[in-house]
């Protein structure tokens, strides 16, 4: 791990990133935009950890690997229970769906078009 | 009334104000009570109090008039204005226009002419009108109109004046329309109002003027703002507008006579005379020949120093009253509506008027006014005497030899026509040849003054106009009481026909019991016979009732007499070197003697000139006598209905002309802009065309929310990214 660049871990973020955004936008399966939902928040999840590791902040000065500030790897739990929250959340509602549309497919909700 | 009481007048003169209230009295007791008395007393004797109260106002205020002249003529000549202050109306920092009444000799001739004829014609009207259904609403009006036209004439300041001016204008547009049942009755008191218009406009510009330029004077006395009233400005009248020089000098006269023009019917504003014979004929006799049309020829003189200041204003007035005498001569000449001949010939002798006043005659115009208020009402009354004989009909064409049936009115009407003819010793001799020589006179002041159109054209125009005159009322005289043939006799039976179209004034005529009785006059019961059929073979002509042909006794005796008494002679009498009294001129010398043009080289002319003057107005109206004598000695000639006449008679083609260039361009004009604006841009543009930019706004971006959640997450994106570029451009840079 210590010979791989910041730079690597960024650019698969951002890779990753931009095929959660595609599939965002181009898959018409609920459960799929989740996963791609998923990806793109362990995409800005794995940024978090790159700069959290290659950026340490010591806690009070002090130089020591294991009394740094640990910011970004906190920012990544959070980000794991609002996932984990919206994903919970996302399914009831596509359960909702199915239950009054016999479908999950997101183009034919689309009753709040102008 | 003793609030009424100004201390600074001679107590008797104070009764002025009598003059004026006493037909308001009238006006609101007719207005108030008619209904009431005629339901209460039945339509008979109802009518019979309510003609009564109608009169008496009238009659009273003429014999309080009376008195007044005796007060004032007591004065020495100059001494002879009095004014009498009520309350104030208007008074402002920057001006002051109280109520006040103005007694002068102007005035009061004004208000004898309009009390004595005007006592006379509601006389008239209680006969003329005994059938019709709204009696109480004609003298409601009637009794108004008298009301407003003393406040004209004895108004103090232009305001009052102008007050008068548009209410005697609103009582002309509510008589005209009187029988408002017919359409074009209706429309002819339209007309009447609309036509007014113009004129009022010029007057309150011309009066506006005046209180601008003389509020702006340093020439008044201390703390005077009464920048409207006569006894202010008539005397200032040449030093202040002197001091303003320029263009006002001319526009004060001139927009004043714009307004003279309207009410006094002189070409371009006469179309609405000649319509307003729609009125019942007391009516046409009243306001439309004696006193109301007369009102512009009263504006002039009374503001005479302001035109006296411009010899193009002088001119102006002398012009358009020479052309329109001739003009409209010409038109009765082409007439066969006995009241639209007589409506013409007012016309023409209004003309008359202006050219006396135009050369600097005012006092001679007056006299005009005087006489022919005498001979012109008797002409309508006898007018509406022969129309009531012959059942509503109006055609001269269908008249002829009522002579026999009518002598009393045929008498009458003679005295009439004399006079207007120009004979001499009927009253309108002595006017009109005057005016003719006043017009002859001034040829060499005025020439010199630099007009365009000598006097002397004037004076030729004139006198052939005096050659029509007497052409067209022989005409009218001679198919009416002469030519032989009873010519309604050779009418198809209005039994088996239908009612011919001219008799429109006819339907006020059927629905209530009729009292045919004169009114306390009355001694003849007559059956009403004539007033329930149309004219036909069986008609039988009759004599009209005493309330109807007294008045007209009355008039022509004052056609006969009136102008020789009034005049003493003059001019005559100057030529044969005898010194006689020219009443009329002497008594009105101090409102109407020329205050800035110098009187003695105003009019000179030679005592053989004159004679030579006198001799060619009497032989004019010899000459239109003899003429049309002739022609229509024997009926209708056959070649009676040429293209000429038909030419002359629609009025030269100047009425369809002002229709199409006012009305109907007018109507045109307001539909394009109707086009253009109301429909252009308010309603395409603004009201429909606001909601429009709104609802394509929403549809363009309507697009935008597509329900697909896919597009938006795409939205945001795309957001999200530009942001953050923006953001990595603007560090990096």
């Amino acid at each position: 791990m210590e010979g791989i660049p910041l730079m690597g871990f960024l650019a698969l973020g951002a890779v990753m990133f931009l095929i959660g955004a595609v599939g965002v936008t181009m898959k018409r399966n609920p459960i799929v935009i989740f996963m791609c939902i998923e990806l793109m928040l362990n995409a800005a999840n794995l940024t978090f950890l790159a700069f959290a590791r290659y950026h340490e902040t010591p806690l009070l000065g002090m130089i020591s690997r294991e009394n740094t500030v640990m910011n970004g790897q906190m920012a990544v739990v959070f980000v794991m229970a609002v996932a984990a929250a919206e994903v919970a959340i996302g399914l009831g509602i596509i359960m909702a769906i199915f239950r009054t549309k016999d479908s999950i497919d997101i183009d034919e909700m689309n009753i709040l078009r102008g | 009334m003793p609030e009424l009481m100004d201390p600074s007048m001679p107590a008797g003169l104070n009764l002025v104000w009598m003059i004026l209230l006493l037909p308001l009295a009238g006006f609101l007791f007719q207005a108030a009570f008619g209904r009431i008395i005629e339901r209460a007393f039945g339509p008979a004797l109802g009518r019979r109090i309510l003609g009564f109260m109608a009169v008496i106002p009238i009659a009273v205020a003429f014999v309080i008039g009376c008195i007044l002249v005796t007060h004032i003529a007591n004065q020495p000549s100059d001494a002879r204005v009095a004014i009498s202050t009520w309350f104030d109306w208007i008074n402002l920092q920057s001006i002051h226009i109280p109520f006040e009444l103005r007694v002068d000799p102007l005035s009061l001739t004004m208000v004898l002419i309009i009390t004595g004829i005007g006592a006379l014609i509601h006389l008239y009207a209680t006969g003329y009108m005994a059938a019709d259904k709204d009696y109480p609403r004609f003298f409601t009006y009637l009794n108004l109109f008298i009301a407003f036209m003393l406040m004209l004439v004895l108004g103090n300041n232009l305001a009052l004046v102008f007050i008068g001016w548009e209410g005697v204008g609103l009582c002309s547009y509510l008589l005209i329309g009187f029988w408002y049942e017919d359409i074009e009755n209706a429309k002819a008191a339209n007309k009447a109002f609309i036509v007014n218009r113009i004129g009022d406009w010029g007057m309150a510009l011309g009066m506006f003027l005046i209180a601008v330029v003389f509020a702006s004077s340093q020439n008044l006395l201390g703390g005077e703002t009464r920048y409207l009233s006569f006894d202010v400005i008539l005397p200032l009248a040449q030093q202040v507008v002197g001091e303003w020089g320029g263009a006002v000098v001319w526009a004060i006269p001139l927009l004043l006579f714009i307004g003279a023009v309207g009410k006094s019917a002189q070409f371009p504003l006469y179309l609405w005379l000649p319509d307003a014979m729609a009125g019942p004929t007391p009516v046409s006799a009243l306001i439309h020949a004696a006193t109301m049309v007369t009102a512009g020829v009263y504006l002039v003189t009374r503001c005479h120093v302001f035109f006296e200041m411009s010899a193009f204003a002088m001119g102006t007035v002398a012009v358009i009253g020479c052309f329109t005498a001739i003009f409209a001569a010409t038109i009765a000449w082409g007439q066969y509506d006995i009241k639209k001949v007589l409506a013409y010939s007012t016309v023409s002798q209004l003309g008359f008027m202006f050219l006396a006043c135009g050369v600097g005659a005012f006092s001679t115009g007056m006299f005009h006014v005087t006489t022919h208020a005498f001979f012109k009402a008797l002409l309508f009354l006898g007018a509406g005497a022969v129309i009531y004989a012959m059942a509503h009909n109006q055609d001269l064409r269908n008249y002829g030899g009522l002579r026999k049936y009518m002598k009393i009115t045929y008498f009458s009407m003679l005295m009439g026509w004399l006079a207007i003819c120009g004979i001499p010793i009927w009253a309108g001799f002595w006017s009109k040849d005057d005016i003719l020589g006043k017009v002859f006179a001034s040829n060499d002041y005025w020439h010199a003054q630099g007009w365009a159109i000598n006097p002397v054209v004037l004076w030729a125009i004139g006198l052939v106009t005096a050659v029509l005159t007497a052409a067209y009322m022989t005409r009218m005289f001679w198919l009416t009481f002469f030519s032989g043939e009873e010519r309604w006799r050779n009418l198809p039976d209005p039994q088996h026909t239908h009612r011919p179209h001219h008799v429109h004034a006819h339907t006020a005529h059927h629905d209530e019991d009729p009292d045919e009785h004169g009114f306390f006059l009355e001694t003849v019961e007559e059956e009403g016979h004539h007033d329930h059929h149309d004219l036909g073979p069986t008609h039988e002509p009759r004599e009209v009732k005493p309330s109807m042909w007294f008045p007209l006794v009355v008039l022509a005796a004052l056609s006969t007499v009136g102008g020789l008494i009034l005049s003493g002679g003059y001019p005559v009498t100057e030529v044969f070197g005898v010194h006689t009294t020219n009443l009329f001129k002497e008594w009105n010398a101090v409102s109407a003697q020329p205050s800035v043009l110098p009187s003695k080289e105003l009019f000179q002319v030679s005592h053989s000139t004159e004679a030579v003057l006198i001799l060619l107005s009497i032989a004019a109206g010899l000459a239109g006598i003899l003429w049309n004598r002739a022609r229509y000695k024997k009926g209708v000639p056959k070649n009676e209905d040429t293209k000429l006449r038909r030419f002359a008679g629609s009025q030269w083609g100047y009425d369809n002309a002002m229709y199409q260039a006012f009305v109907n361009a007018g109507g045109k004009l307001s539909e394009a802009s109707y086009k253009l604006f109301d429909k252009g841009i308010i309603d395409t543009l603004l009201v429909n065309g606001v909601p429009w930019l709104v609802a394509s706004t929403g549809k363009l971006f309507r697009k935008t929310q597509s329900g697909y959640a896919r597009s938006y997450a795409m939205a945001i994106l795309i957001g999200a990214l530009a942001i953050a570029s923006y953001i990595f451009y603007s560090v990096s840079r």
